[in-house]
């Protein structure tokens, strides 16, 4: 088979592999542990053969097998962890597997070569942003287990949307990458071999060329503190405390001033 | 080496990722972890930005990851605070319960429900069975182990 077939049955089984292990009302379509096996298996199979027909990176530090494989199982555990999160039934368990996505996604950002990046990403998302989910899981849902949790919307139609995504996204991929315009253009433009990003270097062009976003990030930033402290001190007090507006779904905005 | 060998993993886990959270956001129905989902392709984002800095050896691309990441923050920021308060008025996190909020003429999607959850196991200390087994009447057999 040609390398597009092999992508487009891989980014499918994928696909059904997800479909499989979302939360299906009752024991859909098959009983759960059945679900949960039969998903695992195609969705591990679907990385393989999409891996498969990546090139491999065993020679990328000069021909050692042990940075390719490094490479291999960092991306692995992001993508395990991705799907994980997704399709978990508790949602700490979601942010926990978030957070070791997070963690090989880092991994991914230092193996590239982008040292800050693996930091900020550890410090910002794992360190704040992460916490912050579970503070406000447990401040909206202090019972951890929910009916909402345990079925999806549409799951089949979204399964294939994003399979279908997957498979146009890397069947482009290896044709554009494949064309004798990308060769050359690797071999001759510093890719790869050109001077390694470091920190001192990426603070240079932060604070010179891109002075203006930096400060229009700032304004942002602050601009999303004052828009969150204003959506939380609409009222006096919060309406968790108010036992007349609580379980009122059919009416959400009746409580509202 | 060929360079491009790097930008193709990168760039290929990157649109995993990014199909991976699309099928969070759109199927599950949690508010936090759909906010999750919208992280996740995020990340994806960052991973071939990352992948085309590095191809260039410019950092145009890392710089743009920094603000991702600032831009990631003030949207956690401003949406935590809607979704905690979503959650104060309706009680729970299901977004099944804001379907009003969209467009004139459109049909609501499908909803199948929650599912209803069996009752909590009881927080009973199994005790060391001791002497002769006794016949346990076929009603009792859910509770019997723990008493």
């Amino acid at each position: 088979m040609d390398p597009t077939r092999i992508m487009l049955l891989a980014a499918l089984m994928n696909g059904a592999g997800l479909w499989l292990l979302l939360p299906q009302t009752g024991s859909f379509p098959f009983r759960r542990p059945l679900n949960r096996t039969l998903g695992t298996l195609l969705g591990s199979a679907g990385l393989g053969l999409m891996a498969s027909q990546l090139p491999g990176l065993g020679e990328w530090f000069s021909g050692s097998v042990f940075w390719g494989s490094v490479f291999w199982i960092l991306a692995g555990v992001t993508v395990v962890a991705a799907a994980a999160a997704v399709v978990s039934r508790d949602p700490v368990y979601s942010a926990l597997w978030f957070g070791l996505m997070l963690l090989g996604t880092a991994g991914l950002f230092l193996f590239s070569g982008a040292a800050f990046l693996a930091v900020a990403t550890v410090t910002v998302y794992a360190g704040a942003i992460l916490v912050t989910f579970l503070f406000v899981l447990m401040l909206a849902q202090p019972e951890g287990r929910a009916g909402y949790d345990r079925t999806s919307t549409e799951a089949l139609l979204s399964a294939v949307t994003g399979s279908m995504i997957v498979a146009l996204l890397s069947i482009v991929l290896g044709r554009v990458l494949g064309l004798p315009e990308a060769i050359a253009i690797s071999s001759a433009a510093t890719g790869g071999t050109g001077p390694t990003p470091d920190v001192a270097r990426l603070g240079t062009v932060l604070f010179s060329r891109y002075l203006i976003a930096v400060e229009v990030a700032g304004v942002l930033l602050l601009t999303a503190l004052v828009g969150a402290a204003a959506i939380l001190a609409r009222r006096n007090k919060c309406p968790c405390e108010d036992q007349t507006t609580a379980n009122q779904m059919d009416s959400p905005t009746e409580g509202a001033a | 080496m060929n360079p491009v060998a790097l930008v193709h993993d990168y760039l290929a886990v990157g649109a995993l990722l990014f199909g991976i959270g699309l099928i969070g956001l759109i199927s599950r129905r949690n508010l936090i972890v759909m906010f999750l989902s919208v992280e996740i392709m995020l990340q994806g984002v960052s991973l071939s930005l990352v992948a085309w800095s590095r191809f260039h050896g410019d950092e145009g691309g890392q710089v743009f990851i920094l603000f991702i990441i600032a831009v990631a923050a003030c949207e956690a920021a401003v949406a935590l605070a809607l979704i905690l308060m979503l959650s104060c008025q309706a009680g729970n996190l299901d977004v099944a319960g804001w379907r009003r909020l969209r467009e004139e003429g459109i049909e609501p999607p499908v909803d199948p429900g929650p599912e209803t959850l069996p009752p909590p196991a009881p927080d009973w200390i199994p005790l060391t069975p001791v002497g002769r087994a006794p016949d346990v009447p076929p009603e009792e057999t859910d509770y019997r182990p723990y008493v």
